[in-house]
């Protein structure tokens, strides 16, 4: 690739791409290093190779870079599923340089002897800017911005229903006979609940009082005390009643336990 | 009839002034996109807040992203560079579009179940992941790997790397249409008319930009046709490089989506025999026709096997009601009108008249520029297909009166509006001569393509779905969200390896996420057994013989409806809005323990009973 910049620029930079997009933390960061890395420098590394010599201008390029780019994501992933390990962040990364440094090197192999233009790279000139067009593309930028933040912001919406929701699932982990039990608010407001789980007919009631912000979950972890041995399935019962309407059923779930010794 | 002249030339003076001082015109028409943007996001924040504004506005900033590069295109003295960065604002901008829409999560129809298939990718580090909603999606995993590398290289979610990718390939697809159009017609002012008409295609602004396999082949489709008329033209010691990127994206197309590739092949049929007969020394496409039927039959073959059983009836039924239809034997479908139970509110008188309106333009348009294509540009094989592209786009408007017709029509549209966009431009070139009334005929123009891409808008997606709805609210400083979304979240931490059945929204909720897996519709009777007061003897046996762990009882009616029931239940009358009570406790009388419950959605445990 020696004598032809545009192609060791595209070869660096996809290096440097995939040591970004694999090894940091960051998501915005990745991402402003893995579109260039996936979809444009393979396909600029693939229509250098296949038009050597021949100029393309700048709309034409564009097209057969993104189309080329978006092909390469497409069937490279049947690439790399035909591979052990399969589809992960290295094997991507690996793939993407592959194909950049290998059609690069094609295209350096096909290209002609390197011309004084294409050591020194295309001459790119931006436009010269007025004071008017700085502000216009300020005020452009802050209204897609502005667009996008009012997008992005969750907003109250009063005459949506809030909802509160109940769940429970037997406890797997736990040392004994226990249940998991949650309480999700989705209300609009603070609410404060009561809890009441109890086991078989006529067994032991366990109440519990709590208090749920907007959107906060709260998980219990409630032991059921059940008789050894014994030989029917045992129904356990969770009701959520509103601390304000204590004789209204608010939500109820329940569930089965097995026959069997207890663990 | 002089101080009228001193007048104009007054205005004239005025407008060379404001040129000559003003922003450059890229930059201006940034700014009218942005305000747009911005006043269709504020629109839409205001129907999330649950409040039912006026769509005026929205359409509005639509029409500030539209109207201004449509004037800008239409003018003689605007560079191709110019010109081509105008389109990719305009493509770029109507996306925006949608995303303002739908910030938090994917919630078209479609989208969560191909966002499954690219959070399984991530889960088991394959492609050809079973999907348990569309399985003929996962014979077709371009968009999953494309999607893939996006969510391994940045480690976003399905969601955003989804969004991330579909800008791209709408980027591709305005700028592979101006390429396209160029050179077919020879004038860069044609090309940009006719990526504007094309915008007023009816899935453009919303059903083409969904995160869904056809959104990315299509793009390339368009690329790899592009890439074909350049070729014709090129110079013999040149026409081998357009090979590659012809052969990439064939092959990508015929990963991705059953639909493109066998589009592809009968375009590039349809162009070997027009080369064919032409008698004109050009590069028959021939070879590269065989090429793309060997790789998309080999595909169904070897990894798509599923696509005949899928599209086969979808095929046959809009055949079928088309005959019927036709026959007097079944009643026409009625325009404007959703099948959804949920729809809340008909499409608006106005609405309607502007979406007629469109038609009408498109038409008096494709018979304006019809006779000059064909005068000027009947030799080149592509004009020729545009032409009757344009034509099957009005015969296939007649399907759209047969029930279960007008989705094919639909579909197709997408691909005949390529030709008839090409039409329609040299019509509408026609109109902004230079002549008398000039400024008021450029006026007209604008105002008809304004007219063609706001009523094909409509047309493209149910009125009363058009904005946003609640998904994630905020509540006392805090974030919360919807029933269904709720649902999903705690399946996707408690329950990720169990199998459900939901009704459609909820399914696609679950789905979503990438663990759970969920059935619905008409897979194992899932629309007969949930809305249902009481159980048969044979509905829960099947679903425990299929593995289905849960069972999930959705009281909201709009929970069957895809587009809309994702979203936090607004209640109106309650005895349209929910289901009997019976449907839900039908299973608590098995006993099923009942394992989540938050009011309108219960979840029954088909293994939990004594």
């Amino acid at each position: 690739m020696r004598g032809h910049r545009d192609l060791e620029r595209v070869t660096i930079a996809a290096v440097a791409c995939a040591l970004v997009a694999t090894l940091l933390p960051w998501e915005l960061v990745r991402l402003i290093a893995a579109v260039p890395l996936a979809v444009f420098l393979p396909g600029y590394a693939i229509v250098s190779a296949s038009f050597a010599s021949y100029r393309l201008d700048p709309q034409r390029l564009l097209v057969l870079v993104l189309a080329c780019g978006l092909s390469v994501l497409c069937l490279g992933g049947i690439v790399l599923d035909a591979f052990p390990g399969g589809i992960r962040t290295l094997s991507w990364a690996l793939l993407l340089v592959l194909v950049v440094v290998a059609t690069a090197r094609g295209a350096a192999l096909r290209r002609p002897r390197a011309t004084s233009a294409s050591r020194s790279g295309a001459r790119w000139s931006l436009p010269r800017l007025r004071t008017v067009d700085v502000v216009c593309g300020i005020a452009a930028l802050a209204a897609v911005v502005g667009a996008l933040a009012l997008a992005y912001t969750p907003l109250p919406a009063g005459n949506a229903s809030g909802y509160t929701a109940l769940w429970m699932l037997p406890d797997d982990e736990g040392p004994a006979d226990a249940v998991r039990i949650g309480v999700i608010s989705a209300e609009h407001d603070s609410q404060a609940y009561r809890l009441r789980v109890g086991a078989g007919k006529g067994g032991k009631i366990a109440t519990y009082r709590l208090e749920l912000e907007p959107g906060e979950e709260r998980v219990f972890r409630v032991p059921v005390p059940l008789q050894a041995n014994r030989t029917s399935p045992i129904r356990v019962a969770a009701s959520l009643y509103e601390e304000d309407r204590p004789r209204e059923l608010y939500r109820r779930v329940t569930t089965w336990l097995p026959p069997g010794e207890g663990r | 009839m002089p101080a009228l002249k001193s007048r104009a030339f007054g205005a004239r003076d005025a407008g060379r002034s404001l040129a000559a001082n003003g922003p450059s015109p890229l930059l201006a028409l940034f700014l009218c996109a942005g305000l747009g943007l911005l006043l269709c996001a504020w629109i839409n924040a205001l129907s999330r807040e649950g409040g039912d504004p006026s769509q005026v506005p929205y359409w509005i900033g639509v029409l500030l992203i539209v109207l201004p590069a449509c004037y800008r295109l239409s003018l003689r003295d605007v560079s191709l560079r110019e010109r081509f960065a105008l389109v990719a604002l305009l493509g770029l901008s109507l996306y925006a579009v949608k995303v303002v829409r739908d910030p938090f999560l994917f919630t078209f129809a479609d989208e969560p179940i191909h966002a499954y298939n690219a959070e399984q990718v991530a889960l088991h580090h394959g492609l050809f992941n079973e999907n348990p909603i569309l399985p003929v999606t996962s014979g077709y995993p371009g968009l999953a790997s494309a999607t893939s590398a996006l969510m391994s290289l940045t480690g976003m979610s399905a969601f955003g790397a989804g969004v991330v990718l579909i800008a791209m390939a709408r980027l591709l697809l305005v700028l592979s249409l101006f390429v396209l159009f160029t050179r077919v017609s020879g004038s860069h002012r044609v090309a940009g008319l006719a990526v504007v008409v094309y915008a007023g295609s009816s899935n453009f602004l919303y059903w083409g930009v969904q995160y869904s396999y056809e959104s990315l082949s299509l793009p390339i489709l368009i690329a790899v046709l592009a890439a074909f008329a350049e070729r014709e033209v090129a110079a013999p010691s040149k026409v081998r490089a357009w090979a590659v990127p012809i052969v990439l994206g064939t092959l990508a197309i015929v990963v991705t989506h059953h639909l493109t590739s066998y589009a592809l092949v009968i375009v590039l049929l349809a162009l070997a025999l027009v080369a064919r007969f032409s008698g004109k020394p050009r590069p028959n496409p021939w070879p590269f026709v065989v090429f793309a039927a060997v790789a998309a039959v080999g595909w169904l073959l070897i990894a798509a096997e599923s696509t005949v059983g899928y599209l086969g009836p979808v095929l046959e039924e809009a055949f079928t009601s088309t005959l019927h239809t036709v026959s007097g034997e079944a009643a026409p479908r009625a325009l404007f009108q959703s099948s959804s139970p949920a729809a809340v509110s008909e499409t608006p008188a106005l609405a309607r008249l502007v979406t007629l309106a469109a038609v009408g333009v498109l038409g008096l348009g494709f018979l304006a520029g019809f006779r000059r294509v064909w005068r000027m540009r009947r030799d080149r094989p592509y004009a020729l297909l545009f032409c009757l592209g344009g034509a099957a786009f009005f015969a296939s408007l007649a399907l759209r009166f047969a029930p279960r017709a007008w989705e094919t029509a639909n579909r197709a549209s997408e691909f005949l509006f390529i030709g008839l966009a090409f039409i329609v431009a040299y019509g509408a070139l026609r109109l902004v001569r230079r002549g008398t009334r000039w400024a008021e005929r450029k006026a007209a123009l604008v105002a008809a393509l304004g007219t063609i891409v706001v009523g094909g808008a409509i047309a493209g997606w149910p009125w009363d779905a058009q904005l946003a709805q609640p998904l994630r609210i905020s509540a006392g400083g805090r974030e919360i969200e919807s029933e269904p979304v709720t649902l999903a979240r705690w399946i996707g931490e408690y329950a990720p390896e169990h199998k459900f059945a939901a009704a459609d929204a909820d399914a696609r909720m679950i789905l979503a996420p990438g663990g759970a897996r969920a059935k619905t519709g008409d897979a194992l009777a899932v629309k007969t057994i949930l809305p249902e007061t009481e159980l048969h003897d044979w509905e829960l046996p099947l679903l425990h013989d299929h593995h289905v762990g849960y069972v999930v009882a959705d009281r909201r009616r709009v929970a069957t409806d895809a587009v809309r029931g994702s979203f936090f239940f607004v209640p109106g009358s309650e005895e349209e809005a929910l289901l009997p009570i019976a449907s839900v406790h039908k299973f608590a009388e098995v006993p099923l323990g009942r394992a989540y419950d938050s009011g309108t959605i219960v979840v029954f445990g088909l293994g939990d009973r004594p």
